[in-house]
């Protein structure tokens, strides 16, 4: 269950608001998070693991604050990033998954078995000690899946998994995704992803512009873009 | 650029068998000995068992050709240089010492998983836990592992950017870009690190 309470976020050396003072209630197991680039729903999504802390207002998850419970949030919360690049922190796949085991594991064999298994249940198995820049980028944004949910957290924040994928592991990604007995908030601009979705956020201007079932959501989403984007343009 | 690292590989060698620890002291001792003794029969007896000591370890044929060749490089150009000079004797010594060197840095990475390594550094850095917690410095030493391959490959993209706008000669049309993209791309491992519960202790940005 993830509550946010009137909670807002202002930049910090500009006082631009970049998320308006919202109010929501999320406890479906599929909610999809859609909005044009810059509308503010990466920051809606970081402000459920408390990457970004609300400037006022608070963001409750399974009952904790994410201000004053921070790393109990994060633990429950697994984060996903659209460039596994980024995510992906030891050489070798094996290794990456045994990190985000260490502090619940003790034991490098024990390590090595269970990060094994996670790698097993993924299907990255035999790229076990393969070097990460040998991975594809699907393999690779496997594997920062298979190193967050090595953890075992409560929730999945996706913040555009499969942007940087071709179709076949768009596809491969997205049912590995949907077949996770968690709750899962996907920021994606797929909007077959979203369709899938028991509910569906569009964010426009930093504000939940539409809230509610996927078709209608979507509908409303595809009429907001035929406006033209913000900024400079010619007659 | 050397991904020293990812070569390692699991197998069943004397010196996978061996304690971090033991290698590390092994090959300080080594490479102290190496640039202790003088003359081409110590060279030459240091180059051939420090590769005899990497091939033991059973490391990935290319991955390892790939990692040595720049060491390759360097140590002719070095050795070159002094050669140049007029001393012949020692450039042939210093090459196979800087060789021999490598290649005993190798059989201790070939056969040393990073996790390992992490922990030996974490253990190492123990005497200054109150100034810094053992395993930030472990996840530091890894971070700088992870990073030189990351930050090659975003110098070789932005070298290409460059000279497909015909800026190749301008050394800023790489340099600035790749700058901006490895300070991004060192957020975004902050970030990463940060979500994964790695940096317990971090405090989270009150904005974006």
């Amino acid at each position: 269950m993830i509550d946010f309470r009137e909670a807002s976020v202002v930049a910090p050396s500009s006082d631009v608001r970049i998320l308006e003072s919202t109010t929501l209630s999320l406890d479906q197991r599929r909610v999809a998070i859609i909005g044009a680039n810059g509308s503010g729903k990466s920051t809606l999504a970081r402000l459920i693991n408390g990457l970004i802390l609300p400037t006022e207002g608070s963001v409750i998850v399974n009952g904790r604050d994410t201000r004053t419970d921070t790393a109990a949030v994060r633990r429950d919360v697994g984060f996903l990033f659209t460039d596994p690049s980024a995510q992906l922190i030891m050489p070798t796949a094996i290794e990456d998954v045994a990190l985000s085991l260490r502090r619940t594991i003790k034991g490098k064999e024990k390590r090595t078995t269970a990060a094994l298994d996670r790698l097993e249940e993924i299907g990255l198995a035999s790229h076990s000690h393969v070097s990460v820049h040998a991975l594809s980028g699907g393999q690779r944004q496997l594997l920062a899946l298979a190193g967050v949910l090595a953890v075992e957290p409560s929730i999945l924040v996706a913040d555009e998994p499969t942007t940087l994928l071709d179709l076949r592991w768009r596809a491969h990604v997205d049912a590995l995704i949907d077949a996770l007995p968690i709750q899962v908030i996907e920021i994606t601009h797929d909007l077959d992803a979203a369709a899938r979705a028991e509910r569906v956020i569009v964010v426009d201007q930093a504000t939940v512009a539409f809230d509610g079932i996927p078709r209608t959501a979507i509908a409303f989403y595809r009429d907001l873009l035929t406006h033209p984007p913000p900024g400079p343009h010619r007659d | 650029m050397i991904d020293a690292f990812g070569l390692y590989r699991p197998r069943r060698t004397p010196l996978h068998a061996t304690p971090a620890w033991l290698k590390v002291l092994g090959l300080t001792c080594g490479a102290v000995a190496l640039l202790l003794t003088h003359g081409p029969v110590a060279a030459t007896t240091g180059l051939v068992s420090a590769i005899a000591l990497l091939v033991s370890t059973l490391p990935p044929l290319r991955p390892t050709l790939r990692g040595l060749f720049p060491v390759v490089v360097m140590a002719v150009l070095m050795g070159g240089y002094q050669w140049f000079r007029g001393d012949r004797a020692g450039a042939a010594e210093f090459a196979a010492d800087f060789l021999a060197i490598s290649c005993l840095a190798l059989a201790l990475t070939t056969s040393t998983p990073l996790d390992e390594a992490m922990g030996l550094v974490a253990w190492a850095a123990r005497p200054f836990r109150r100034v810094v917690p053992p395993e930030a410095v472990g996840l530091v030493f890894a971070l700088a592992a992870r990073a030189i391959p990351q930050i090659t490959m975003i110098l070789q993209d932005s070298a290409d950017a460059a000279r497909a706008r015909g800026l190749g000669r301008s050394i800023r049309a790489t340099v600035v870009p790749a700058t901006v993209r490895t300070f991004g791309w060192a957020l975004d491992v902050g970030d990463a690190i940060t979500a994964r519960g790695l940096a317990e202790s971090a405090p989270a940005s009150s904005n974006a």
